[in-house]
């Protein structure tokens, strides 16, 4: 049984045009999925939308048979989804330990709190050793451990991440990645949008793609990475013959 | 020397004032992204609360802050769910506010010039009239009690942003909105709590105010454009800027008071924007983007 299914989203900034138009996909559990699609498919909109920042026009989101659309981002959180934005978003004047605080924010308990930061700091022990520095002094890819580890303070069941490796070196990003099975590997669902589809799908089991707002194809990764017409859509083909016309 | 001494204490001490003065409005928007033009209309409000209380309960203006903070409290939330919360939640709106801020200020002071004239007011505490004497300085009183209380409320508002978990997520929002809501902070709440907060402390000053200056309901202009002007000195939206920048300007205007004269005083504060706004226009503290 999916641990959450989505059905039917229709979603969109503000009073702007629909972004998503009726998307549907099943989530399972303990599965990680890689969604890759076009910029504009709709892909950030789809990780706001379950996480509460962005409302669904129409269409459900259900976690474990709960509905969670009109949940607000913290009540979400409580069941244990978490969101790991694109945009760095850091506290960047906070050190880092007030930044994985604050990942704990929706926890009353403090000692618990920081009990899970030395979790996190077992898990990258680079934090640690800059516990006491601003966040901003960090480099990308540091930053980038920290936003995970800030969500992973919540021992989330599902995380989803937008574009984790965007603007890092790639002996970096892979770095990310390899934290990020780590976590497969503890039985997290992860949710992933990956820019670099093909990294990205390396790394999850299953894949989705995502076209001008809706779900176009899914299936095991593998067998979109072996999937001609996907490749020459989505993947960037290296062009063998075509690159000669051109 | 001794001059010197003496301008500079003096300039510290009404510096410490207009530090509170200015502290609302730096949080407001570090937190909400909006520039209070109506700031200075509220602490002129809540001069004439306290003067009403002095004058009809025989109120000291010192003892009625526990009555004016609470209940400027309760207005910046009404003013920010009734006039605010929707505009800041749209980024496309949130240009606008600036004309509401402005248009609150105006119908304030139209509202306090219609029910109390426009003529100059002031609360007259025994302590209002007389000065503390220290070797060849000197310090009237009421300035002296202003500033020890300014700081007292100055430190317990960092103490509180630095040390409660309401504080933290105060911050949060102000380094990064997007970023406070991911990790649950109801940003919407905080903001109204700030605005509550930032009009409390806009409370506090203008009770303050009520005995360190003559009121009257077109003053808050001057003050708006003091505490503009200092709060872009030192950083918009930090606190600790607009303490430097209050304390360092206060000064300034201290000395060009007494070495040109009285009227000059306010071009301080005009001059120090300009030279902030071509020089370094995220001031001394700000910060200068988001990564």
């Amino acid at each position: 049984m999916a641990i959450l299914d989505i059905s039917g989203i229709v979603a969109g900034y503000g009073a702007g045009p629909d972004i998503l138009k009726g998307l549907s996909l099943a989530i399972e559990p303990e599965r990680s999925y890689c969604v890759i699609g076009p910029n504009g498919a709709g892909k950030s909109t789809l990780l706001k939308v379950i996480c509460g920042l962005v409302p669904a026009r129409e269409g459900a989101v259900v976690f474990e048979g709960d509905r969670l659309n009109g949940l607000r981002t913290d009540e979400i959180l409580h069941r244990g989804i978490c969101f790991v934005p694109q945009d760095r978003s850091l506290f960047p004047d906070m050190t880092i330990r007030e930044n994985l605080r604050m990942g704990g924010y929706i926890l009353k308990d403090r000692r618990e709190v920081d009990r899970r930061i030395e979790e996190v700091y077992g898990m990258f022990p680079i934090l640690k050793e800059r516990n006491s520095q601003l966040a901003k002094t960090l480099s990308g890819g540091q930053q980038q451990m920290l936003l995970i580890g800030r969500a992973l303070v919540l021992r989330p069941r599902i995380i989803m991440l937008d574009e984790p490796s965007l603007g890092l070196a790639p002996i970096v990003s892979r770095q990310i990645f390899d934290s990020m099975n780590t976590l497969k590997a503890a039985g997290i669902t992860i949710i992933v949008v990956e820019q670099n589809a093909r990294m990205g799908l390396q790394f999850a089991d299953w894949g989705c793609v995502l076209d001008l707002g809706k779900a176009m194809f899914e299936g095991p990764s593998a067998s979109i990475l072996e999937d001609p017409r996907i490749e020459e859509l989505y993947l960037g083909r290296r062009r063998s013959r075509a690159g000669a016309d051109a | 020397m001794t001059q010197t001494v003496q301008i500079i204490i003096l300039g510290l001490s009404l510096g410490g004032v207009f530090a509170l003065m200015a502290s609302g409005l730096t949080l407001i928007f570090g937190v909400m992204g909006i520039i209070n033009l109506a700031h200075a209309a509220f602490i002129i409000l809540a001069s004439f609360i306290t003067f009403g209380l002095f004058k009809y309960f025989a109120l000291d203006p010192i003892l009625s802050i526990v009555i004016v903070m609470p209940v400027m409290f309760i207005v910046g939330v009404a003013v920010y769910r009734i006039f605010f919360a929707r505009s800041i939640a749209d980024p496309n709106k949130r240009g606008v506010t600036v004309l509401l801020t402005f248009a609150i200020a105006l119908v304030i002071e139209g509202t306090l010039g219609f029910l109390f004239s426009n003529i100059y007011r002031s609360t007259s505490p025994s302590y209002a009239s007389s000065a503390i004497l220290f070797g060849p300085y000197y310090l009237p009183e009421a300035q002296f009690y202003a500033t020890i209380l300014s700081a007292v409320i100055l430190i317990g508002l960092w103490a509180f942003l630095q040390y409660t978990r309401t504080g933290y997520a105060i911050r949060a929002t102000m380094h990064n909105r997007t970023a406070a809501e991911v990790v649950g902070v109801n940003v919407d709440r905080i903001s109204m709590l700030v605005f509550g907060i930032g009009m409390a402390l806009a409370g506090a000053s203008g009770a303050m105010v009520s005995f360190l200056f003559s009121v009257y309901p077109s003053k808050h202009w001057e003050f708006v454009a003091i505490l503009l002007s200092l709060v872009v000195l030192g950083g918009m939206g930090s606190l600790l800027g607009a303490l430097v920048g209050a304390l360092v300007l206060s000064v300034a205007a201290a000395f060009v008071s007494s070495y040109y004269g009285p009227v000059w005083s306010p071009v301080t504060f005009y001059l120090a924007l300009f030279t902030i706004l071509l020089f370094r226009p995220q001031g001394l503290m700000g910060k200068k983007a988001e990564f």
